[in-house]
């Protein structure tokens, strides 16, 4: 028989958080801690402006791994420090950002590029698709167990920046940066002050491939319709990884923003996630809209959203 | 007042890039891939040779069934990856997504840097990344229009400005479908803003002030405005809001020098409305039926999306 999809914000996700899932990411952030950062700035003199100044940073990550990003930094002639920190965190096939329009604002913005993306992708490279079904069947070396930590150093990155207020970081995404934004949220919940995450992506995932056959979420699909006998260990691998999972974690205030038409990141998952957030937190659901979001309503809100909990120095616009 | 002009020579570089293209053979090697193939269409892994000489890469998908289908091109957007074409698509076309030199999949030996390839040898127009892109595009439309399964007299084109230099320098297009132009009075468009990929044009040129007036001169022989008269086939621009970058008076000049029908639509800013219009738009140029993904869900108002495949629960 069929099933027709019911109310969006009624749907209920299939997701079960294991028994062990704190367990499981405390030795991942201890492995990583354990990990030097090694931080390094390389000012690029092309891309910055009067107002803004232009880094490639590079970071070390787990599994030896080097990690590149965009640091934009306003000059102290613009503004004075000390800023607010932002990271900006990539959807799964963008590029990532080069946040000088933030900078602009006031803030001192980390744009990452984690494991996989362009000039993270030296010794690690499983492409697109592939990344989301890398190591699918084994929560110990799946790709977003790196990816996850690679975000999460990012703020490390700032707190290492003796510009930066540690006591105002937020960070920002969208899609797969939304999934990102919450994780972030929750394993460096001592530190991230609010975030504001879009369409956020790896939440319920054996539910979303029901819903779906959008990539990347069909990425899992053709990967099961291939090997519908590992079924179980993807099941199970993905649990860990389930930003859903994470939602309990975050203590900041949070914004949160969907699209109604959304048919790559189906609207129910993102209402699943919203219901599971313990802390304040700010649904935006945009009938009609896909996965933009209704960011041309919603991207004004998020910068609002992000001054107040952040309080940049810039002007607005 | 528009700033771009057209070249001298602009019908001799463009005519140059087709005779280079004439001079090496497309080679297509062309393999299943049975990891994206489905029971309604088979996926392939495509390379083809364009100028330079430079192997490029596609997801070339074709409906099961008795063709011949409406051939459709997907240009490459501006990032590293392109998705492997939709459910929705593949269904009713024999789809192509081109990558171009410099993306996933086309990398190597040239490996576009985000931000870079928009500025990558902009001072020099034999030498600018956009004039082997362009080409590879056109290679993309040429492959589709080799094939016996697709009917040449459905031919589509999608994509940002790339779609409407494919449609000027390929006559063969039915109907070409724009959005998010790039190339377009970009000189004019950098002032106006920061936000990349743009903003790479100001960098550069922060960096090169003397060299605005190369710069210029290139940007030229990529501007969909300079080809537009060569369009026959029926465009559709996909319009902004007024006085922005992208509205209608913005996009005026394009519109006055196409060369075949035109139309407009004018953006909603709401993404499931307007994928459907544009879907459906497409489908009635190319004889196809329309995929609308919008549908009333749970009777209280909400609107949501309606899969092709919807759940099935057994």
């Amino acid at each position: 028989m069929q099933r027709r999809r019911g109310p969006a914000d009624q749907y209920g996700t299939s997701t079960v958080r294991p028994p062990d899932f704190d367990q499981f990411w405390a030795e991942v952030m201890a492995q990583a801690s354990e990990i030097p950062l090694y931080p390094s700035l390389e000012h690029v003199p092309m891309r910055s402006t009067e107002q803004v100044d232009v880094y490639e940073i590079g970071y070390d990550s787990l599994d030896g791994l080097r990690i590149a990003g965009w640091y934009c930094v306003p000059k102290e002639s613009y503004i004075p420090p000390p800023y607010p920190g932002l990271l900006i965190v990539p959807g799964y096939i963008s590029e990532p950002t080069l946040p000088k329009s933030w900078a602009r604002l006031g803030y001192a913005a980390v744009g990452v590029a984690p494991r996989g993306k362009l000039r993270s992708n030296r010794h690690f490279n499983p492409g697109y698709p592939g990344l989301l079904v890398h190591n699918i069947v084994d929560r110990h070396t799946y790709a977003y167990r790196g990816f996850y930590i690679d975000a999460c150093r990012a703020v490390d990155f700032l707190l290492s920046r003796p510009e930066v207020d540690h006591s105002r970081i937020g960070v920002h995404g969208s899609s797969q940066g939304g999934a990102l934004t919450v994780v972030t949220a929750a394993l460096r919940a001592d530190v991230i002050a609010c975030g504001a995450a879009g369409a956020p992506f790896l939440c319920g995932f054996l539910d979303a491939i029901e819903l779906t056959h959008s990539y990347p979420y069909e990425e899992i699909s053709e990967y099961l319709r291939r090997h519908p006998e590992r079924e179980p260990l993807v099941r199970e691998t993905l649990m860990y990884f389930d930003v859903i999972n994470f939602a309990p974690m975050v203590r900041c205030p949070m914004l949160v923003y969907i699209g109604l038409a959304d048919d790559v990141c189906p609207p129910e998952t993102g209402y699943a996630l919203y219901h599971v957030l313990s802390c304040p937190k700010e649904l935006l659901a945009y009938p009609r809209c896909a996965h933009d979001a209704g960011s041309y309503w919603a991207m004004p809100k998020v910068k609002a959203f992000l001054a107040e909990h952040l309080e940049p120095a810039g002007l607005p616009g | 007042m528009v700033e771009s002009v057209r070249p001298a020579d602009f019908a001799a570089y463009w005519a140059a890039v087709d005779d280079e293209l004439a001079r090496y053979p497309a080679a297509p090697e062309i393999e299943e891939l049975p990891r994206h193939s489905t029971g309604f269409s088979t996926v392939y892994a495509l390379k083809l040779t364009s100028i330079g000489p430079y192997r490029i890469f596609g997801y070339y998908c074709v409906p099961r069934g008795e063709g011949p289908f409406p051939g459709l091109l997907y240009t490459p957007r501006y990032g590293s990856v392109n998705h492997v074409p939709s459910y929705e698509d593949r269904e009713r076309y024999a789809v192509l997504q081109i990558m171009h030199r410099g993306q996933r999949l086309a990398d190597q030996p040239f490996a576009a840097a985000y931000p870079g390839l928009l500025t990558h040898n902009i001072d020099d127009p034999g030498r600018y990344i956009y004039r082997g892109i362009v080409a590879d595009c056109v290679r993309g439309l040429e492959f589709l229009l080799s094939r016996p399964e697709v009917d040449r007299q459905r031919i589509g084109v999608v994509g940002d400005d790339l779609a409407l230099l494919v449609a000027a320098r390929r006559p063969a297009v039915t109907a070409v479908q724009a959005s998010n132009l790039l190339l377009y009075r970009l000189l004019e468009a950098a002032e106006r803003t920061d936000e990349y990929p743009v903003e790479e044009i100001n960098d550069y040129l922060r960096a090169y002030p003397e060299r605005r007036e190369a710069v210029a001169r290139a940007l030229a022989y990529v501007d969909p405005l300079h080809h537009a008269p060569d369009i026959r086939a029926t465009t559709l621009l996909c319009v902004g809001d007024p006085g922005a970058l992208g509205g209608t008076e913005w996009l005026a000049p394009l519109r006055a020098a196409l060369g075949g029908p035109v139309e407009e639509y004018r953006l909603t800013h709401e993404g499931g409305v307007d994928r459907d219009w544009l879907d459906a738009w497409l489908a009635r140029r190319l004889g196809a039926e329309p995929r609308p993904l919008m549908w009333e869900i749970g009777g209280e108002g909400q609107r949501g999306r309606a899969f092709r495949h919807d759940l099935q629960h057994t």
